[in-house]
C-alpha cells in the first residue's frame, strides 16, 4: 500500500522545504546561543532543596590516587560536589605543568583547587592565581594544628611566598638510589651504604654493567638527564646548584656543576654505563632488569607495584663534596583567585589534605605523605620497599628544589643545553657556558620585574 | 530540420522577464544562507584570530594581566633572534625533505597501486599504505619513540643484527631532523598516494593506447603522458604537502621534543613555545606573522611557477 501524501507534501515545494529548513537551523543555533533560562531562586517557597556547589580541583597525580576521596565527599561535604580532573604535564616536568595550569586558568576554564609543586607555585602567585590561606588557617584550628604540628616546617615553609602560605602541604619528594637488590646479589655486591661515594657508585656501575650494544645489554644507572629535580639530585651531592642560593642568577660557571656533568656525562660516553637518557625509558628497563640502578623519590614505587616488581632497594643518593644533602620538593592544594566558591574550595582543600587521602597516596605508591603522622604510620613501611623509612628520615637534611619565578623559563634552557653533553657534541664546558649565555639575561628580566 | 522549440525556463522568461531574476536572486540567497554558517566558522576562527594576533603584535600580553603597549619592540626583536633564525633553517630542510620525499613516494605508490593486480591485494595495499593517515600523529609518534630509541630500540637492534653499528636516530644533531623526517613521510605519504591515485584515474586511457600504438615504453609514457596530466594533481599536493609541512608540530613534539637542543625544533614549536610556556603572546604573534609572510609568499612563487609547469587538459 503506497502512503498517501498529506497536506505538507502536497503543498512543500523543494524550495520551500530548502527555506524552512535554512531558517529552521537558523532558528536552532539562535536559540542554543541564548542565555539558559535561569534558575528558580533557592530562597522561594517553591525551590527545591539547595543544589550542592560544584567544586573542581586539578592534580597532576593519576586522578585514581582521589577515586576514595571523591566517594568521602559524598558524605563529608554534601553540599559540595567535588571533582577532580588532571592538569597535563606538557613538555617537561612541574613547568609544563604550570604553563598547562595557566593556559587553562586564562581560557576561563573553572578550576577551584589547585595542585601545585614549590617549581610552580612563584609562577602561579606572580600571575595572581592562588588565594593566600592565611586568614583560612587562622579561622580553621584544626587546620591550623594539622599545619604546624603535622607537617615538617620545611615542607610548610616551602609552600609559602613572602612569609605567606599559599598552600596546604600535601606530599613531598626527593630523589634515592633505587636498585636491583637481585642482581647485586648474583654479583656479590653488598647493599651501597649510607654514606657511599661517588667513586663507590662508579665502582659499583662498572662490576654491574653489561653493555656490548646487543639484546641482552645491561645498563647500570640511569639518570634523568634533565629537569631541576632530577639534576639537582647530583648536584646538591656536590654541594653546588645550577643558580645562586637566592634564584636570581645563573651559576652555572661554577666549576663544581662542570664537575658533576662530567661525571654523569662520563658514565655514557666514557664508561659506557648509562645509557643516553633521551627516550629511554627507565621505568621499563628497570622493572626488566635491564637496569640496575636509577634515581627517583617515591612516585616510582606505583610503577614498581603496576609491574609486580619486588626485588629491589632504596638508598641515599653517593655524596661527593659537601654537607650531606636531598633535594626535596614540596606539592599542595590551594585556592584558586578564579574560583567563585573559595570557601567551598577550601573545604575541598582540607578534604584532599586529610589523612586518609594521604594513606590512599601512600596505598598507590605516590609521592611522600606531608603529614608526619601518615608516614610513621606502618601502611607507609608496608607500602615500598625494606628501607622505605629513608624517604622521610631525609627530610632533617633536605634542600629545596631551586623554584625561581620563571622555572617555567629556567628549565627547558638547561633541559635543552643538557642534552647535547650526553649525545657528545659540545663539551661540558662549552654546553654550560651556552646556558649561562641563555639563562643569565633571564634571571636579569626577572631582577627587572 | 530546425527546431524552433525553446527550453520551457527561457519561454517563461521571455513571457515574465521579472520571474528569470527573481529566480535567480533567490536561489543566490538560498546559496548565501548555506554558505553563512562556514563563513561566520571562517570569520571566527580563522580571520578574528589573524586580525587578533596582527594586533597582538605591538602589545606586550601574558594572557592574565592586562596587555601593554609593546611598539614595534615585539618587530625588532626578530631581527636579533638567532634561535629563531636557527629554528627556521630547520623546518625549512624538515619541509624540502618531507614534501619532497611525500610526493615522489606518494605518486611512485599511486603509480604501483594503479596497475593491474587482484583486487584483494590491491586493497590490502591501500589500506595498509593509507592507514597511518587515519591514526593520531602523537600515538604513533610515541610507539616510533620507542622503536628508535638508541639503547635498546627496536630499530637499532634490527640494523645490530646485521653488523652494523647503532644509529643515535633521536639523540643526535644529525640524525633527530631526519628521524622526524622519515616519521612524516611514512605517516603522510599514504594521503598524497590518494590524491595521486584520484589523478591517475582521472587521465583518460585514450591517451596510453595512442602512445602504445606509436610505440612508448613503460617509462615514455610515464614521461610523457602521466606526468603531464597529473601536473595539476601534483600542484596540489605540493601546495598542500609544503604548507603541511611548514606547520608540523605534534610529530617532532612527540617525538624528539626539539631536542637535542634545538636541533629538530620547528618554528611551530617556537611559536608554541613563545605564547604557551613563556606567554608572551605578542612576541609569538610576530613570529608567526613571519610564519604567515613565508607561507603567502612560497604558494604565490608555487602558482606563479605553475604556469610552467602544469598542464591542464
Amino acid at each position: 500500500m503506497s502512503r498517501q501524501p498529506t497536506p505538507f507534501h502536497q503543498n512543500m515545494s523543494r524550495r520551500d522545504m530548502l527555506r524552512l529548513t535554512g531558517v529552521g537551523a537558523a532558528g536552532a543555533a539562535l536559540a542554543a546561543c541564548a542565555a539558559p533560562v535561569a534558575a528558580p531562586d533557592a530562597g522561594g517557597d517553591s525551590a527545591p532543596a539547595m543544589e550542592p556547589v560544584t567544586v573542581i580541583a586539578t592534580t597532576g597525580m593519576p586522578v585514581n590516587t582521589f577515586d576514595n576521596a571523591l566517594e568521602r565527599s559524598l558524605e563529608r561535604l554534601p553540599n559540595i560536589a567535588m571533582e577532580v580532573n588532571a592538569n597535563s604535564w606538557g613538555e617537561g616536568g612541574w613547568d609544563g605543568y604550570s604553563d598547562t595550569m595557566l593556559t587553562r586558568i586564562a581560557g576561563g576554564e573553572q578550576i577551584d583547587v589547585i595542585m601545585i609543586a614549590i617549581e610552580g607555585l612563584r609562577l602561579l602567585t606572580a600571575k595572581n592565581v592562588l588565594v593566600v590561606l592565611d586568614d583560612f588557617f587562622a579561622a580553621d584550628e584544626p587546620a591550623n594544628d594539622i599545619l604546624h604540628n603535622d607537617i615538617h616546617v620545611t615542607l610548610r615553609e616551602m609552600l609559602q611566598v613572602d612569609s605567606k602560605q599559599y598552600l596546604f602541604p600535601f606530599s613531598w619528594n626527593n630523589m634515592v638510589m633505587y636498585y636491583n637488590t637481585a642482581i647485586f646479589e648474583e654479583e656479590g655486591l653488598d647493599p651501597p651504604p649510607t654514606d657511599w661515594t661517588w667513586d663507590d657508585f662508579l665502582q659499583t656501575c662498572l662490576q654491574v654493567a653489561n653493555v656490548t650494544g646487543g639484546a641482552d645489554d645491561r645498563f647500570a644507572y640511569s639518570f634523568w638527564g634533565a629537569s631541576m629535580f632530577g639534576m639537582c639530585a647530583w648536584y646538591f651531592n656536590n654541594d653546588v646548584s645550577p643558580i645562586s642560593d637566592d634564584w636570581l642568577d645563573s651559576n652555572l660557571l661554577d666549576p663544581k656543576v662542570a664537575e658533576t656533568l662530567q661525571f654523569l656525562a662520563d658514565l655514557i660516553l666514557e664508561h659506557k654505563v648509562a645509557p643516553n637518557p633521551e627516550g629511554w625509558d627507565d621505568w621499563a628497563q628497570f622493572h626488566a632488569g635491564n637496569l640496575v640502578m636509577r634515581t627517583c623519590g617515591r612516585w616510582c614505587i606505583a610503577g614498581t607495584f603496576e609491574a609486580e616488581f619486588e626485588t629491589y632497594d632504596l638508598q641515599y643518593q653517593p655524596h661527593h663534596s659537601g654537607p650531606l644533602k636531598t633535594v626535596a620538593g614540596t606539592e599542595g592544594w590551594g585556592v584558586s583567585t578564579s574560583s567563585e566558591n573559595p570557601e567551598e574550595a577550601w573545604e575541598v582543600v582540607k578534604h584532599l589534605s586529610h589523612s586518609d587521602t594521604s594513606i590512599d597516596l601512600v596505598k598507590v605508591g605516590g609521592s611522600i605523605p606531608a603529614l608526619r603522622s601518615v608516614a610513621a604510620m606502618p601502611v607507609f613501611a608496608e607500602y615500598g620497599p625494606p628501607n622505605t623509612a629513608l624517604f622521610y628520615e631525609s627530610l632533617d637534611f633536605a634542600a629545596t628544589v631551586p623554584s625561581p619565578t620563571n622555572f617555567n623559563i629556567v628549565e627547558p634552557i638547561l633541559n635543552r643545553n643538557y642534552a647535547t653533553i650526553w649525545n657528545g657534541e659540545r663539551t661540558v664546558e662549552e654546553a654550560l657556558q651556552a646556558a649561562h649565555d641563555e639563562l643569565q639575561p633571564e634571571m636579569d628580566k626577572l631582577k627587572q620585574a | 530540420m530546425t527546431s524552433t522549440a525553446l527550453p520551457d525556463d527561457r519561454i517563461d522568461r521571455q513571457a515574465n522577464p521579472q520571474k528569470g531574476t527573481t529566480l535567480a536572486r533567490r536561489e543566490a540567497w538560498a546559496g548565501y544562507l548555506f554558505a553563512t554558517p562556514a563563513l561566520l566558522g571562517l570569520l571566527a576562527f580563522t580571520a578574528l584570530p589573524i586580525i587578533a594576533s596582527l594586533v597582538l603584535i605591538f602589545l606586550h600580553y601574558d594572557l592574565l594581566t592586562p596587555p601593554k603597549w609593546a611598539g614595534v619592540e615585539n618587530v625588532t626583536r626578530l631581527t636579533t633572534d638567532s634561535r629563531m633564525f636557527k629554528i627556521y633553517w630547520n623546518s625549512l630542510r624538515l619541509t624540502v625533505g618531507a614534501t619532497l620525499l611525500n610526493n615522489v613516494l606518494g605518486l611512485l605508490l599511486a603509480v604501483g597501486l594503479n596497475r593491474a593486480m587482484p583486487w584483494g591485494l590491491r586493497y590490502l595495499l591501500r589500506t595498509s599504505i593509507f592507514f597511518p593517515v587515519m591514526t593520531t600523529t602523537a600515538s604513533l609518534a610515541v610507539v616510533w619513540r620507542f622503536l628508535l630509541t638508541q639503547d635498546r630500540g627496536v630499530v637499532n637492534f634490527l640494523i645490530g643484527q646485521i653488523g652494523l653499528d647503532p644509529v643515535p636516530w633521536l639523540s643526535s644533531s644529525a640524525w633527530a631532523l631526519f628521524s622526524a623526517m622519515i616519521y612524516d613521510v611514512w605517516k603522510a605519504c599514504g594521503y598524497l598516494m590518494v590524491i595521486y591515485l584520484a589523478g591517475l584515474q582521472g587521465i583518460p586511457a585514450v591517451y596510453y593506447e595512442a602512445a602504445r600504438i606509436d610505440g612508448a615504453g613503460f617509462w615514455q609514457q610515464f614521461r610523457n603522458v602521466t606526468l603531464p596530466l597529473i601536473s595539476p594533481t601534483a600542484f596540489f599536493a605540493i601546495v598542500i604537502s609544503l604548507i603541511g609541512a611548514f606547520q608540523i608540530f605534534d610529530n617532532v613534539y612527540v617525538l624528539t621534543e626539539g631536542g637535542p637542543g634545538d636541533a629538530s625544533r620547528v618554528i611551530a614549536m617556537y611559536i608554541y613555545e613563545k605564547a604557551f610556556r613563556g606567554f608572551e603572546m605578542g612576541y609569538a604573534s610576530a613570529v608567526s606573522f613571519t610564519l604567515f609572510v613565508i607561507l603567502i609568499t612560497l604558494t604565490l612563487l608555487q602558482f606563479l611557477g605553475a604556469r610552467r609547469w602544469v598542464h591542464y587538459e
